[in-house]
């Protein structure tokens, strides 16, 4: 089994989850995730997630402007991403309660 | 945060994306895009041994993870460009639609109402055809009525449900197909109307233009009065007569009037029976009426409270009995 194939059904709310704990720009949370163990999350799936959440209202957005490079665009969490990610961390739980259920069992 | 450079090969490798994501509204590309120089950079900085990937293929992920459709081909000239123009709009309303849960709901409830459209706009095509083809007939065209109407019916059903199952579905056929769908949805109300005005007539005509829905006719001329007369050849009153569908078959509305002498010098008002429940009916025959005076007040002819309801002039005074038929004869129809 591939874990970039599971990888892209939690990019979600493994992006919700960092973003929760500290806002940040695309790289930011790309390092961040890989930091915590996802070592295989492409730049554009994160950056491509980040707008996504965004469009949906699960995010705010707010540019920095920097003096010595570009400027960076910081990502949120909202309201509406808190009750997103609260009810992912749910669905997660008890899948993944299942799945270990149904793998020890066998 | 990182301090790094942004190289020209970074530059090159952004300029390569926003190429591969030109199809996209603007907005949408520089959203996308934004700070991709500088988060590059920042990677770039981080792994010096990294290679820029293929910027189509980055683009392809880009897209994909921010629920973005892939690139569509585009196609030179004006229609192409133009029908370019609708898909892309469309698709625009798709991906906005999607991204509302509740018009994503309705979407979806209305996605499953489709197979019922399929049917609607086959009887649509299929009353335009009657309608062309001058196979009216009968008195109700809601559904066919002969042999023939129900196989054009029947063929328009399957062509239509075939075209929404995205059977029978051949190049060039598509664009057919959006127009058919619009015509039809035009041509729906004006169809309804049509069957409905048709339905339950009691009386047949070749021309659409000259209907009058009130009143009986004989061949073209309005009926005024009906007498009817019993087995026995005499004269019957009180009759109330209906058509088929139990509707009061009626020669008159309330005001209507005609010539209450035979030369036509004065004019009379028809005047309704009475019912037990109270109502007045005006299929009650043969019709009374009643004389005429003129309101000044009004303006108006107004019938005389003076005058009494009276008969009408029966054609005949008697007609031949009704006998049963003599032996070994049967009446042919």
């Amino acid at each position: 089994m591939d874990a970039t194939q599971l990888l892209k059904g939690v990019l979600d709310v493994a992006v919700l989850a960092v973003v929760e704990d500290e806002d940040g720009y695309g790289y930011d949370v790309v390092r961040r995730l890989r930091a915590g163990g996802l070592e295989e999350v492409g730049d554009a799936s994160v950056y491509g997630t980040l707008r996504r959440l965004y469009t949906a209202g699960a995010l705010t957005s707010y540019v920095v402007p920097s003096e010595e490079g570009p400027h960076r665009k910081y990502y949120g969490i909202n309201a509406q991403g808190r009750t997103m990610l609260d009810v992912q961390r749910k669905v997660w739980n008890e899948f993944s309660t299942t799945m270990n259920n149904l793998l020890e069992a066998s | 945060m990182t301090t790094s450079t942004v190289t020209p090969e970074i530059v090159t490798f952004a300029q390569g994306v926003r190429a591969a994501l030109a199809d996209l509204p603007a907005d949408e590309v520089d959203d996308l895009t934004e700070g991709l120089e500088a988060d590059l950079a920042e990677a770039y900085a981080e792994d010096l041994q990294r290679e820029l990937p293929d910027p189509a293929a980055y683009a392809a992920e880009l897209r994909l993870a921010a629920g973005l459709p892939v690139r569509s081909k585009s196609k030179q000239g004006l229609l192409s460009g133009l029908g370019d123009g609708l898909r892309d709009t469309k698709r625009d309303i798709g991906i906005a639609i999607r991204r509302n849960p509740a018009l994503a709901g309705i979407a979806d409830f209305l996605a499953t109402l489709r197979p019922a459209w399929w049917l609607v706009r086959a009887w649509v095509a299929y009353e335009v055809a009657i309608h062309l083809i001058g196979a009216v007939n009968g008195n109700s065209l809601w559904l066919p009525t002969d042999l023939l109407q129900w196989l054009v019916l029947t063929a328009f059903v399957v062509v239509s449900v075939q075209w929404g199952r995205g059977r029978w579905r051949f190049r060039g056929l598509a664009p057919a197909i959006v127009v058919g769908n619009v015509v039809a949805a035009v041509l729906l109300i004006p169809m309804i109307s049509a069957a409905e005005s048709h339905s339950g007539d009691v009386y047949y005509t070749d021309s659409f233009e000259e209907q009058d829905l009130t009143g009986v006719y004989l061949n073209g001329e309005t009926v005024t009065n009906i007498f009817a007369y019993g087995p026995d050849g005499k004269l019957l009153k009180g009759i109330q007569l209906f058509n088929e569908d139990g509707k009061p078959l009626t020669t008159s509305v309330p005001g209507g009037n005609g010539c209450l002498d035979p030369d036509c010098n004065e004019n009379g008002f028809w005047t309704p029976s009475y019912l037990e429940t109270g109502q007045t009916a005006w299929n009650v025959f043969p019709m009374q009426m009643v004389g005429m005076i003129f309101n000044e007040q009004t303006g108006m002819d107004e019938p005389d409270p003076a005058a009494k309801a009276q008969d009408r002039e029966p054609p005949f005074v008697k007609v031949p009995a009704v006998v049963t038929a003599p032996k070994g004869e049967k009446p042919t129809p």
